[in-house]
């Protein structure tokens, strides 16, 4: 098995990773966004472990969430109803869009094992003010995670944390570098597991695969298929299937703008003599989801992102009642068309329903590129 | 779908008419202020409004321009103007009817009456992403500047720790310096009586919400949300004040003569979730079987459902940012769920009626927790339903008083069963 066929496996099939972390006698934390810092529940000698849906229909779910509630939201509570994340010692989630705030009100009230806790994050980015909240509210969290785990974080810990996340986050670049080749050493599909793989696996097995993987993916032959460049962005993206859809019409998907890829690894945290200091700063001061002020920062990160991979074309992805994401669409597609890239929006319900009508649009836009 | 007649709403109490009046003169005054020259602020409703009313700013609501478009049937036609500029029908019908408000070439006649354009956007993310989204719109539409108050979820209940409180007054302040920049120059002597009237505003609302609670009830929901005007844009104001000490004398004046809405009641019920404002008469149609809507939970939505004690003039814009953060709104749901549970108990409620709102991202999650939390605490019933009380398209008539019809002959036998 190639290294990428083994991280898609624990990927999609982590029980043994799981089991082996609890033979130690260790604590796992599952988290949703990328807004809570995976450094903190690390140093506190914990497994970070993020939350992902799956493209199975949802069965107990829509009896406590309204159908217009987020889909990929009322997924994740599904599987916490089914046991999927009996498994978890802890859950932490952010201040980021409406439904991950009603999923902590309906976790602590039906779920209630594990402990449920939420980092309230500003919303308001680089803002001085909201940065000094940030530092407050991190120490709170900071302490809760000693108290759940029972260990005490030292700022040696913490730093040591940082410096392997950063490593991860570094290698995660040098990979999608090699997506700026024409055409790229890795397809769209290719690099959403490998991010998704990356965020799950505990950063001391994963650095270890990805720079096998890297060495692997520099070995291959560049493919002899060439095709409209495109770049996705949008709401968050769990599962390749969109992005193959995109490969199989004849577009290159080139780079992604998603909280499941590029946004969870393209800055590093930053050096600094306190490290919780360190982490609120990166953390108010990196690239945006739609959740978060102001998008005029946000559109900067997607156009450095678009020159640089050098894309001809973006596909902004819309989960269904994903909000944020609906109101910033029309005006970042202005935005794109003022400088020349044309834009697609789709809005999609996250198990993908219609595929043959997003294939035949998805294929007009290819073609028209 | 729109499958039968609306209606207006009926409404009981001189009160009300002057208020409704007051509404008319509130925008007026509005587009006066337009017409000398002075710049327009457009705003959220759950932005404290004292700071406006302190520095004299001009302001439009975003929340309720749509809600006076909608009494005219007209909601439709301007989230239509909103969808073709590119928004999907999924997003919040109160903030896309606004957008196509503010996106319309040529103002309806009815709109007219109400537009001011705006020069500057003072915006929060306070309760929902659509609040926090929404006004982008128009801030690109107009090419105005805006300034952007973050305020974060309450976690924590009724007490704020004094690090958000700060994070958020220490906003209310670059908001007022930003207004500053276009000649809304702060008095702080003003700030703080702005204060002192929002506090005694808030003090009037509970009272008569005191006198609501009698049996038989002394007004209804149609006058209640007339009435919420005051409380949603008049805070920090001596008029607003005095609307209620009136509506007050008013309503004691009812409930010591024991007059009541209808004269036998068999039900009371609560409205939880967004009415119809397209066809307020809907909240008129339980009367029929002897059943009253007392309240409906919109009517706290921005202010009203906290103590009052909390604002301290003294400390203005510590004060505001309070009471902003405790805002049943704000989320999570627990202050909301527990304000629900205790009106159910002090009105003496006999079963809710909860609505789906399909484009809102706030309420409608939290309708089973609230079902859940007033059957276990109150032991009264809930029925959920859709209905989308802003876009008449979604409307249909016929489900909906079905689903009224039903809860209504439920609640009767079981009643009539004891």
């Amino acid at each position: 098995m190639n290294t990428i066929d083994t991280m898609r496996d624990t990927l999609h099939n982590p029980e043994q990773l799981v089991a082996d972390w609890k033979a130690q006698g260790k604590k796992i934390v599952g988290y949703r966004c990328i807004y809570v810092p995976e450094e903190i529940i690390w140093a506190a000698g914990m497994w970070p472990y993020p939350i992902f849906g799956t493209p199975e229909a949802i069965t107990q779910a829509d009896s406590y969430f309204q159908p217009c509630t987020c889909e990929f939201i009322r997924n994740i509570f599904d599987h916490a109803l089914d046991g999927k994340f009996n498994f978890l010692d802890g859950l932490v989630l952010c201040n980021t869009c409406d439904a991950v705030r009603h999923l902590y009100d309906m976790w602590i009230t039906y779920i209630k094992v594990p402990d449920c806790h939420i980092i309230n994050n500003p919303q308001k980015m680089y803002d001085e003010s909201g940065y000094k909240y940030y530092c407050v509210e991190l120490k709170r969290f900071k302490s809760e995670m000693e108290n759940l785990s029972g260990n005490g974080i030292s700022d040696e810990s913490l730093q040591s944390a940082i410096n392997l996340h950063n490593q991860t986050r570094g290698l995660l670049k040098e990979l999608y570098s090699l997506r700026k080749k024409d055409p790229p050493l890795i397809s769209g599909g290719e690099a959403l597991d490998i991010v998704m793989a990356s965020m799950l696996m505990p950063k001391d097995k994963c650095n270890q695969q990805l720079q096998q993987l890297i060495a692997e993916v520099k070995t291959r032959e560049s493919p002899k298929t060439r095709g409209p460049r495109i770049l996705i962005t949008g709401s968050i993206i769990d599962d390749p299937t969109l992005i193959q859809l995109v490969e199989e019409v004849g577009g290159v998907v080139v780079a992604d703008d998603l909280c499941t890829t590029t946004k969870y690894f393209w800055q590093e945290v930053g050096q600094n003599k306190d490290p919780l200091d360190a982490l609120s700063r990166y953390n108010t001061e990196r690239c945006l989801c739609s959740c978060m002020h102001p998008p005029e920062r946000r559109f900067d990160y997607l156009w450095e992102l678009i020159e640089e991979f050098g894309a001809n074309g973006v596909i902004y992805f819309n989960l269904k009642y994903c909000h944020p994401f609906l109101y910033e669409a029309a005006l970042f597609r202005e935005k794109l068309a003022a400088k020349d890239i044309p834009t697609l929006i789709l809005e999609v319900d996250h198990s993908l329903s219609g595929l043959g009508q997003l294939r035949t649009r998805i294929q007009a836009f290819i073609e028209m590129l | 779908m729109v499958t039968g007649a609306t209606a207006p709403g009926k409404k009981s109490l001189q009160t009300t008419l002057e208020i409704s009046r007051a509404v008319k003169a509130y925008y007026g005054g509005v587009q006066a202020a337009k017409q000398e020259g002075k710049p327009i602020v457009w705003s959220y409703g759950l932005i404290p409004r004292e700071i406006f009313h302190a520095v004299g700013a001009p302001v439009i609501y975003l929340e309720h321009l749509p809600l006076l478009i909608s009494t005219k049937q007209l909601s439709g036609h301007y989230c239509e103007i909103a969808e073709e500029e590119g928004f999907s029908r999924d997003v919040c019908a109160f903030h896309r009817c606004f957008i196509g408000c503010a996106a319309e070439e040529e103002k309806h006649p009815y709109l007219a009456k109400f537009w001011a354009p705006p020069d500057l956007i003072v915006a929060s993310n306070l309760p929902c992403m659509s609040e926090s989204k929404s006004f982008l719109y128009a801030a690109n539409h107009f090419n105005c500047p805006y300034f952007f108050i973050d305020a974060p979820i309450n976690i924590w209940g009724k007490e704020i720790p004094d690090y958000a409180v700060e994070y958020y007054a220490g906003q209310l302040g670059e908001a007022l310096d930003f207004l500053g920049g276009y000649g809304y120059r702060l008095d702080w002597a003003k700030l703080k009586e702005a204060v002192a009237l929002s506090r005694r505003l808030v003090y009037l609302w509970q009272e008569i919400d005191g006198y609501r609670k009698a049996i038989p009830a002394p007004m209804g929901v149609v006058d209640g949300l007339t009435c919420a005007f005051p409380l949603i844009q008049l805070p920090g104001t001596k008029f607003g004040v005095e609307l209620y000490e009136r509506l007050r004398d008013e309503i004691k004046e009812r409930v010591e003569n024991k007059i009541g809405v209808l004269e036998e009641e068999k039900l009371r019920l609560l409205w939880m979730g967004v009415p119809p404002f397209y066809n307020v008469g809907l909240l008129n149609y339980p009367e029929q079987y002897g059943a009253i809507v007392v309240k409906s939970f919109v009517e706290y939505l921005a202010g009203g459902a906290f103590d009052p004690a909390i604002m301290d003039p003294e400390k203005p814009l510590e004060s505001l940012a309070t009471k902003a953060l405790v805002d049943i709104v704000n989320p999570t749901y627990k202050n909301m769920i527990d304000f629900d549970v205790q009106i159910a108990k002090d009105f003496s409620i006999d079963g809710q009626i909860a609505l789906v709102k399909r484009s809102c991202g706030l309420i409608p999650a939290a309708l089973r927790l609230v079902k859940d939390a007033v059957y276990q605490e109150v032991g009264i019933p809930t029925t959920i339903f859709d209905l989308d009380g802003m876009d008449l398209r979604e409307y249909d008539d016929a489900a909906t008083k079905a689903n009224i019809d039903a809860f209504i002959e439920t609640l009767l036998a079981s009643k009539r069963r004891g």
